[in-house]
């Protein structure tokens, strides 16, 4: 493995997220598509530190990690809103504002 | 105390007056102390006059920059004490004094707000018509001028329940307005030409002759000439004390004034003199005529001051500002006490109308006294004020025009005694009506006032050699020659005239059926109606429809073409989560691409 191998391989995971992001009615899914590309980012991370030395970057690895987390839950949060407010977790019913 | 301070004094102790009884309403509702403000402001105003005078103040001046523009002061404002000002300050303070004693018992009848809102207006106008006769140039007399305006449109509307009142208030206003245009288009030409508002600018002859013109216009409005005049009959629907202040004393001669004042702008004008010489000779035959079949004694007085002011327009006009001046002097303080002794006798008989008059002479002794002062005064009777006055502007009018100006005022010298003869007669002499069987004198506060104007009504004229040297006119001098003896002796063939024909009962002038005719007609009215309502509406109507349509059109216009722009780029916010998201990856790619390719 290489360093160039390893982005591509991220490029690749963010592309996948990014993909399912623009695909996908549901929010769930939404969410899970944001998550592979925050975790390309990730992977990024990793590989420099891997690759180039330096624990800074694993630092930053899990920072992104945590925040990752609280996104989630605060994206879950949504999801939950949605739900109860529109009886479905499709994201294109909530679209209220552009009346 | 300095001539400057003393000059600031007269202008603002009324000012300070009408505003502590605008600010502080509870003395104004309480009416009585309003009164004693007004009337406390008005004594200081006088005593500083007085003092002025009694010092033989020189000429002051003093000036603070007003209004800059362009790194300089475009105008002055300030004051400007010379024998002119002066004179006048005194005489306006003086007479407003008396007016507003006279008031007190005159208007006792009213609810006290109505009473203090009375007193807050007399206080403001003193202050107004000081700031004009204290002006030191035509900017700060045009403000002052205005202001008079105001007071008057809100004095003569003083009973705006009455709706007689209000009209008059507004046709006052309007016509007044009118005429004031050519007071601020005379304005700026001036300033245009010269680069100053001051007495004595000197632009050249052809921008003079429009100056004053435009000017003379609004001399005019204000001075109630021919054909400008309808509002001052009119003004008469105000209170009597009004009327003696406003509509005869003071502010009608601030027209005459203001002439007197920019004499050296006049004085390169002579197009304009001429035109002012037959507007004022045509006025005074014109409106002594109408005066002659009237039969409200009011209006006998309001057409009697159009005439007099004709007289005064026409000296003016024939180059003399000192005859204007001087008649302008005495015709104040005996038009104030006719006009205050005429609020008198209806204060008695609660009528206006000389027919509910009649054999006052035993019930009201000082007023009677008072009046037959003020209108031998007027008749130009020799010995008594007037006559000195006519006899300098009828002196001063010999052998101008072709002598027909002259002859035209020697009628009118004549019309004078005969319809002033009218009033006292049927007034004051003969069989009472029922009306004036229980007349009685008012109060002190009444007839103090009248003594204490007849005795310049009386005098005043004996202090024409002192104006002259005052104003440094030389060759003031009484003297038997064509026109005193001419102008007494019609003035007493006049009053013999009245006395022959009106002391039968049902007595009436020759001719007066035509001038009645011409009176109710009204022929000058119905002139100005019909130019509001073809000429004013008419223009007005085409404006409303060019800024209904046209203005209106393109801002409507740019409104749909907004509507339209939001409709248009409307369609890209879809509310759609995914779209959002691809065009933040779009952005993204196309940012990457730049970064990559650059």
């Amino acid at each position: 493995m290489t360093l160039e191998r390893t982005l591509i391989l991220a490029s690749v995971v963010f592309c996948i997220g990014l993909y399912g992001l623009l695909s996908r009615k549901q929010a769930v899914a939404m969410l899970l598509s944001v998550e592979l590309m925050a975790n390309a980012g990730n992977i990024v991370f990793a590989a420099f530190a891997h690759f180039k030395g330096g624990p800074s970057s694993q630092l930053f690895v899990l920072f992104a990690l945590a925040v990752t987390v609280a996104e989630v839950a605060v994206g879950l949060a949504l999801v939950m809103l949605l739900y109860r407010r529109h009886g479905d977790t499709i994201v294109d019913l909530a679209s209220e504002a552009k009346e | 105390m300095t001539a400057i301070e003393l000059g600031l004094l007269a202008v603002f102790a009324p000012a300070a007056a009408a505003l502590l009884l605008v600010l502080l309403y509870p003395i104004r509702h309480r009416g009585q102390p309003a009164a004693m403000v007004t009337i406390g402001a008005s004594v200081i105003a006088l005593a500083a006059a007085v003092k002025l005078l009694v010092d033989q103040t020189p000429v002051t001046r003093l000036v603070v920059p007003w209004i800059p523009e362009r790194g300089r002061a475009m105008a002055e404002i300030g004051l400007q004490l010379d024998a002119v000002s002066m004179i006048m300050l005194a005489v306006v303070c003086a007479v407003a004094l008396c007016v507003q004693i006279f008031s007190v018992a005159y208007m006792h009848d009213e609810p006290p707000k109505a009473f203090g809102r009375y007193f807050a207006l007399h206080a403001l106008f003193l202050f107004s018509m000081n700031v004009l006769v204290i002006a030191p140039n035509l900017l700060q007399a045009f403000a002052g001028w205005e202001l008079v305006g105001l007071t008057s449109y809100l004095l003569i509307g003083f009973y705006f329940a009455k709706p007689s009142a209000a009209q008059a208030a507004v046709k006052a206003f309007w016509m007044t307005k009118l005429a004031d245009m050519g007071f601020l288009f005379g304005l700026l030409i001036l300033y245009v030409s010269t680069g100053s508002f001051e007495w004595t600018a000197t632009p050249t002859p052809y921008i003079a002759t429009w100056v004053t013109a435009l000017l003379f216009l609004a001399v005019v409005g204000k001075s109630a000439q021919f054909p400008l005049h309808i509002w001052l009959p009119d003004a008469m629907e105000g209170p009597t004390p009004v009327s003696a202040l406003l509509h005869a004393a003071t502010m009608v001669a601030a027209g005459v004034f203001l002439v007197v004042r920019a004499d050296p702008l006049f004085a390169q004008a002579p197009t304009t003199r001429e035109l002012m010489l037959w507007v004022g000779a045509g006025t005074a035959l014109f409106a002594a005529c109408l005066a002659l079949v009237q039969n409200d004694i009011k209006r006998v007085l309001a057409f009697s001051t159009c005439s007099q002011l004709g007289y005064m327009v026409a000296a003016l006009g024939a180059g003399s500002a000192f005859a204007g001046f001087f008649h302008l002097g005495t015709h104040a303080f005996f038009k104030a006490l006719l006009f205050l002794c005429a609020g008198s006798v209806i204060h008695a008989v609660h009528s206006n109308e000389l027919s509910d008059m009649g054999g006052l002479r035993k019930k009201l002794p000082v007023t009677t006294f008072a009046f037959v002062v003020g209108a031998l005064s007027l008749a130009g009777v020799p010995g008594f004020a007037g006559f000195f006055s006519k006899d300098l502007v009828l002196g001063t009018l010999e052998g101008k025009g072709g002598w027909l100006p002259w002859a035209m005022l020697m009628a009118c010298a004549f019309l004078t005694a005969f319809y002033m003869g009218r009033v006292v007669i049927k007034a004051f002499f003969g069989e009472p009506s029922p009306k004036a069987q229980a007349a009685h004198e008012g109060g002190l506060a009444m007839t103090a006032p009248l003594v204490v104007l007849a005795v310049p009504s009386l005098l005043a004229g004996l202090l024409g050699g002192r104006l002259a040297a005052q104003l440094n006119v030389t060759g003031y001098a009484l003297h038997v020659g064509l026109t005193p003896v001419t102008a007494s002796g019609l003035a007493l063939i006049g009053l013999v005239a009245a006395y022959a024909v009106f002391s039968r009962p049902g007595g009436r002038a020759p001719l007066a059926a035509t001038f009645e005719e011409l009176d109710r007609a009204s022929y000058v009215d119905r002139f100005w109606a019909g130019a509001y309502r073809f000429g004013l509406l008419g223009v007005s109507g085409v404006l409303g429809w060019f800024d209904r349509y046209v203005v209106d059109g393109l801002i409507n216009l740019s409104g749909y073409g907004t509507i339209a722009a939001g409709a248009a780029v409307r369609r890209l916010q879809t509310g759609r989560v995914r779209d959002y998201a691809l065009a933040v990856a779009a952005g993204a790619a196309a940012g990457v691409i730049f970064v990559v390719l650059r």
